[in-house]
């Protein structure tokens, strides 16, 4: 192992003797780290055997990919590394989607998983498996624990590197004797710093405010790397001062409150066409937090033709990577925006056009029938539960709808698994979010295809007594891989047909938690009281038209201007 | 495609190389070549790596800062041609 600290040394004058276990739980207790998510197993026995007595709280999920995933949602709100702990082989492999989904959403995480003895490494037995090699494209660092007396220093510097620059889920393997052996530790541990960010870069910045100022049609697009940085107050009022239009990723929803007036919307795939818009039009983009991901830009030689690039982010390795930027700022996002002062000249014809195709092209909820109109649904509940709502998405035609028709007024109210896309992330980011925000209320709103990924995870909500509210949109199919079937594969409909779903309400009722369900859209109504009333977890469930599709849509490799409004 | 050097400086400790190796082609190059000094001390080591950009839209530039925010690389320099031609 290799740390910043100077590690742990075994000094019998003023030293204790304790296990490597017991070391695991105070390097935790140390972090001020209060959940953790897991599940025990042969080769973490002894992390567990240390537990009783901690300060730590322990949230036994029912399977480790929840842990993972519970984990990655108390990360995103805490700003501090969401803990999960798994045993080896299986109950490793299982944290792997989770892990994965941490690194591609750049989410503070440290996983800590058993491993067999030192001895048996290597040599296949049993509920071994290279956990290390597994994760190694997926974690921003990883660590095999070879010297029980390198847990403390590991531990500090795992919780150090996954919280500070870009973060990322740090794996922490520990064999099981590793865990066992008792040494003598000093006490006096100092921690690691990890360095911070370099100043802005002042020729830079001059040449970005140059380009501001210069600028008649600039738009501001912004994604998650504003929650990251906590830059939300920063970002704010940069849109405020320069009057730009924005518009914003997936996962930079409520970056900027998405009622504000010069808010266009998310852009991309599953954008307005006033987002899309902006963008083609627009002379200067300011990109902020955010890394020209394909389902942001479509074609990227078609994104922004006209504009030229001011790219701030807090990692430089994004910095022109996707698309040259004709200034890169790399560093904090807050102390880059502050330093960003300069207003464009003369903007009111530009932020006029944007505003009147964005009444132009509004969402309409008048859709004919009876039955529930999905889009509605969202747009009503989320309006009416006000700012203090958290939603976790799952993954499909659902997680769009909630983008495009739920109003965010902070990015951290949004926990969507973005850059994996996750199906099964919804629940148990909603049992995360409840633990790092108990006083919140949190929505999971999830699909019949999504739920059933980790629908066990009823279980845990009813064992903790956790007051989720969880929205099933139930279409019977794997929606958002039909609309594709439907569109772009000549309507040859494979294996997206879920006709035989179980009862759900029935089924959120075997685990004990309060159900009904809906299919008419005169419900809706009464339904959003009851969710929102209720104290306790309470689980809806929407019938709705299989046949519904999420609109715009810009078909895959496609300009962002080639945007469907309906099947052609 | 033109085959380019980086060299690497790196803590030698457990896992770094291949992880190295594993960003290096996970990020869509091709390596044609590999060489490896670590220091008597063995806390510091260097890595030579030849890469070939499997398409064109891979730059040399941003591997080199994906490779330069990887926990304990030092530092990575990018050789230019003409050194490395002289060098041979």
């Amino acid at each position: 192992m290799h740390a910043t600290a100077s590690s742990i040394h075994s000094l019998p004058h003023q030293a204790e003797t304790v296990t490597g276990a017991r070391l695991v739980v105070e390097a935790l207790e140390r972090e001020g780290v209060r959940h953790v998510f897991g599940y025990p197993g042969g080769a973490i026995m002894p992390v567990y055997d240390a537990l009783p007595g901690s300060s730590l709280t322990h949230i036994l999920v029912r399977h480790e990919q929840a842990a993972a995933l519970a984990a990655d949602a108390y990360g995103r709100l805490t700003g501090k590394p969401g803990v999960c702990l798994a045993t080896s082989g299986p109950g490793a492999t299982n944290l792997v989607t989770g892990i994965a989904n941490a690194f591609l959403d750049s989410v503070p995480m440290v996983a800590i998983t058993g491993q067999v003895a030192a001895p048996l490494i290597g040599t296949d037995a049993f509920q071994e498996v290279d956990i290390f090699g597994i994760t190694l494209p997926i974690v921003k660092h990883s660590y095999l624990i070879r010297n029980t007396e390198d847990i403390p220093a590991v531990f500090a510097e795992a919780f150090a590197l996954a919280q500070s620059g870009r973060p990322g889920p740090v794996l922490i393997d520990l064999p099981k004797d590793v865990g066992q052996r008792r040494v003598q530790v000093e006490s006096n541990f100092q921690p690691p710093v990890m360095p911070g960010h370099a100043p802005p870069d002042a020729k830079a910045i001059a040449r970005a405010n140059r380009l501001i100022r210069e600028a008649r049609r600039p738009v501001l697009y912004f994604g998650g790397g504003v929650a990251i940085a906590r830059a939300e107050r920063e970002l704010a009022a940069f849109a405020e001062r320069t009057g730009m239009p924005s518009v914003a990723t997936l996962k930079g929803l409520g970056g900027v409150p998405t009622d504000a007036a010069d808010f266009l919307g998310m852009l991309g795939m599953h954008g307005t066409r006033a987002a899309n818009t902006a963008i083609d039009g627009c002379d200067l983009l300011v990109c902020v937090g955010a890394r020209f991901d394909d389902r942001a830009t479509g074609k990227l030689d078609t994104f922004a033709p006209g504009a030229k690039v001011v790219h701030v982010d807090g990692d430089p390795a994004e910095i022109g990577k996707l698309r040259r930027a004709d200034v890169g700022l790399a560093g904090d996002l807050c102390a880059i925006l502050d330093r960003l002062n300069a207003v464009p000249a003369d903007i009111a014809d530009w932020r006029a056009l944007c505003a009147g195709q964005k009444a132009e092209w509004q969402a309409r909820y008048d859709a004919p029938g009876t039955g529930i109109y999905a889009p509605a649904l969202l747009k009503q509940l989320s309006e009416q539960a006000g700012d203090d709502l958290i939603i976790t998405c799952d993954v499909g035609q659902h997680q769009m709808w909630v983008a495009q028709h739920c109003r965010f007024t902070r990015p951290q109210a949004h926990l969507t698994s973005a850059g994996l896309g996750t199906m099964g992330y919804g629940i148990p980011a909603g049992i995360g979010a409840l633990l790092a925000e108990p006083g919140s209320t949190v929505l999971t709103v999830t699909g019949d295809g999504s739920i059933m990924m980790n629908i066990h995870e009823l279980a845990t909500i009813r064992r903790y007594r956790l007051p989720l509210k969880i929205l099933l949109l139930d279409n019977s199919a794997l929606g958002m891989v039909r609309q594709w079937q439907e569109l772009f594969f000549d309507g040859n409909f494979s294996e997206v047909d879920l006709y035989d779903n179980p009862d759900f309400a029935d089924v959120a009722r075997a685990f004990g938690i309060e159900a009904f369900t809906i299919d008419r859209r005169a419900e809706v109504p009464a339904a959003i009281e009851r969710l929102l009333g209720t104290e306790g977890p309470i689980f809806c469930h929407a019938r709705i038209d299989p046949r519904e599709n999420v609109w715009p849509l810009v078909p895959p490799n496609s300009s962002n201007m080639n945007m469907m409004e309906s099947k052609p | 495609m033109m085959t380019e050097r980086l060299v690497v400086d790196f803590a030698p400790m457990e896992g770094a190389v291949l992880r190295m190796l594993g960003l290096v082609e996970r990020r869509g190059f091709r390596v044609s070549g590999i060489g490896m000094t670590e220091r008597p001390c063995g806390k510091q080591a260097s890595l030579e790596l030849d890469v070939v950009a499997r398409d064109a839209g891979r730059r040399i530039e941003v591997l080199g800062l994906q490779l330069r925010r990887l926990h304990g690389v030092s530092d990575v320099t990018h050789a230019p041609p003409c050194v490395r031609e002289r060098a041979a």
